[in-house]
């Protein structure tokens, strides 16, 4: 893996007094799946809108690098950032419902995106289309190509919007919770259907998700986001192999796992709820959650090097965790 | 079938009649539910099976997970035992009672719902201690004063202050408005509550945190559950007993920890190898159902589940399958009876 395709840099979004992201930093690779994971409210998911420059009225984006294969997207216009998206850049949403239009087949839908950046004729889009639905497992897409959004399972409707997304051969496809609203069993086909693509193609997968089972399945490196920061990262087998943020420990207590936790006994939780932070709120935004919250979280607190080879943002040593369950 | 629990007999609920310890909490009887699709101008009215003739009991302090994808008739077979809606033949009894001979009142006593949105499911222009106090409102005849104090104990008992019980539904967190669900569901001492994907729309950490006390609750009073979700993981943590359903039938039933070590029916084994629990390096399974999905309206002959069988045999698609030992597939049938 050459240099980072995508490069964000101590990325800070507000809307009005409230912090969204605050400081986030991570790389996306060719041929590699970040995953972004958080509880809602996190600032996942705007991380990656402000990325995509697609914020809502309001929100304010910063940042200390924001690059795109080498090119600097905080000083792109407008134009030049619209032509990217949905051309080298390519997204995905939770409920691909609401990301079509149900007054459009889904061939004009996904001709339109053709044409608008390649140009060319509606009939050769329309026959990559074919091939792209194809592609994605769909069966007799020449009939699909024909059919409104409605007419289609929740399924098919995300194979229709990954194979849109795939229209303009992107190197860079951002999901959002692609999965989140699918039965586990059509879950699993999509999570191994955006796989073998990225085998096939090289894609670069940013991946929002709040599930870690996801996140363990999938992602070559994971970013933990807790009230807009980046908690904890690194390659996913050094982080699960030694998990060294609290949150991050106490989210994986939350995840029931048949056989882990006897159905007597209580699983994990998190006390309290995530908090709203303002701008220029000092030190650890969980600090209010944590079981090993001291005075000294409320001033700067460290980014430290986990023994596995990750990071985490955390006053407590290395291998407090191990030591802490040896005692 | 489990052995009735007989911890039931002193149960807080339990006080207004007596009642046999060997009768079920709940009991469904060849229950089946069709609705009419009309088919539009020209089309054909179709008819959509959601429940096929479903029979099982669940005894009281016990959980019956029920799991299934999408359109499995899970949330149908919910709204038919709490008489929400009326079944097209076969019977609901609620400790030992026909429901339907029940009226209102007397069913909003005995069974409660609590529902996946706790954002459509509270009447967000009213405040959360008039949402509590409906059920007893309703009931009429409780003094206000009562009404307050058993409010405030259900408040307190679910984790909410009574500063919280003065707010809107909106001034609360997605955990928060759950936990007044609860606490409007049990405000009339129930003895069954109907969970139907309770914490499907929650973080994580809200999810445990509800799902403990959805636990806690069970056992102080007594009760018994029928919880209905689609996260397997999060079923074998709660259920004694777990049904599996593939449109509108049982297709296995079994004690939960039988289920999760040695699911029996392909589709059960199926459902299990999807859950993507947080252990890296594993990768994502083929489960090998394939592209076809289960479309309520046209069933499939034979076994149902045939078209996305990864072992399904040609007879398969002609032979419907009987239950054995509570697994509905010719392949077991097989090999239960060699000789036959």
């Amino acid at each position: 893996m050459s240099a980072p395709l995508l490069e964000v840099e101590e990325l800070r979004v507000a809307f009005g007094d409230t912090a969204a992201v605050r400081g986030a930093s991570f790389t996306v690779a060719r041929g590699e799946t970040h995953c972004v994971v958080g509880e809602s409210g996190c600032g996942k998911s705007v991380s990656a809108l402000a990325v995509m420059g697609l914020l809502a009225r309001g929100g304010r984006r910063a940042a200390g690098r924001l690059a795109f294969d080498g090119q600097d997207l905080l000083a792109l216009p407008e134009r030049a950032m619209a032509r990217l998206r949905g051309d080298r850049v390519a997204m995905i949403f939770q409920e691909p419902m609401t990301s079509l239009n149900p007054a459009y087949t889904v061939g004009s839908q996904m001709a339109e995106v053709f044409t608008r950046h390649r140009g060319g004729s509606r009939r050769a889009a329309l026959d990559r289309a074919a091939g792209l639905l194809a592609k994605v497992g769909i069966t007799a897409p020449g009939m699909r190509l024909g059919q409104f959004p409605h007419q289609l399972s929740g399924g098919l409707r995300q194979r229709v919007m990954i194979a849109m997304a795939l229209m303009c051969d992107p190197e860079l496809l951002i999901a959002d919770e692609p999965t989140t609203a699918l039965d586990v069993t059509v879950q699993a086909q999509i999570l191994r259907l955006l796989a073998e693509l990225q085998r096939e193609l090289g894609l670069a997968i940013l991946l929002i998700t709040h599930d870690l089972g996801i996140v363990a399945r999938v992602a070559h490196k994971v970013s933990v986001m807790y009230a807009g920061e980046v908690v904890e990262s690194g390659p996913t087998p050094a982080l699960f192999a030694a998990p060294s943020h609290p949150y991050t420990r106490g989210l994986l207590g939350c995840v029931p796992v048949p056989g882990k936790v006897r159905r007597d006994e209580a699983l994990g939780s998190i006390p309290g709820v995530v908090p709203r932070i303002r701008p220029g709120f000092q030190g650890c935004g969980f600090r209010d959650r944590c079981a090993h919250a001291a005075p000294a979280c409320e001033g700067a607190v460290p980014r430290q090097q986990a023994a596995g080879g990750h990071a985490y943002l955390c006053r407590l040593p290395p291998g407090w965790a191990e030591a802490e369950r040896a005692a | 079938m489990t052995a009735p629990d007989d911890r039931g007999a002193e149960g807080p609920g339990g006080l207004d009649r007596p009642r046999r310890d060997t009768t079920p909490a709940i009991e469904v009887r060849e229950l089946r539910k069709t609705f009419r699709i009309r088919g539009g101008l020209l089309g054909q009215d179709r008819q959509v099976v959601a429940v096929d003739d479903v029979s099982f009991a669940v005894p009281t302090g016990g959980v019956l997970g029920v799991v299934g994808e999408s359109g499995c008739g899970k949330s149908t077979l919910a709204r038919l035992i709490l008489g929400l809606l009326p079944p097209t033949s076969g019977d609901v009894l609620v400790e030992g009672q026909r429901l339907s001979a029940m009226d209102r009142r007397a069913r909003a006593r005995l069974i409660q719902p609590v529902f996946q949105d706790p954002f459509a499911s509270l009447n967000p222009r009213r405040r959360i201690r008039d949402i509590v106090a409906m059920p007893l409102v309703a009931q009429g005849g409780i003094p206000a004063r009562q009404v307050r104090d058993r409010v405030q104990e259900m408040l307190a008992r679910v984790g909410l202050t009574a500063e919280q019980g003065e707010r809107f539904p909106a001034q609360l967190s997605g955990g928060q408005r759950q936990r007044v669900a609860i606490a409007r569901a049990l405000v009339l001492r129930p003895r069954i509550v109907i969970c139907d994907e309770p914490t499907s729309a929650l973080d994580v950490s809200v999810q445990a945190q509800i799902l403990n006390l959805l636990a806690e609750l069970r056992r102080e009073l007594n009760l018994t559950y029928l919880f209905i979700s689609h996260n397997l993981a999060v079923v074998e943590h709660v259920a004694s007993e777990v049904a599996v359903m593939y449109l509108g039938r049982i297709v296995e039933r079994a004690e939960a920890d039988a289920l999760f070590r040695a699911p029996r029916h392909p589709y059960t084994r199926a459902l299990l190898a999807s859950v993507l629990t947080p252990e890296p390096g594993l990768g994502v399974p083929d489960v090998g159902l394939g592209d076809t999905l289960p479309d309520p309206a046209n069933i499939p002959p034979g076994c149902r589940f045939h078209p996305r069988c990864p072992v399904a045999e040609p007879r398969c698609a002609r032979q419907a399958p009987r239950p054995v030992d509570g697994a509905e597939c010719l392949l077991l049938e097989a090999e239960q009876r060699p000789a036959a």
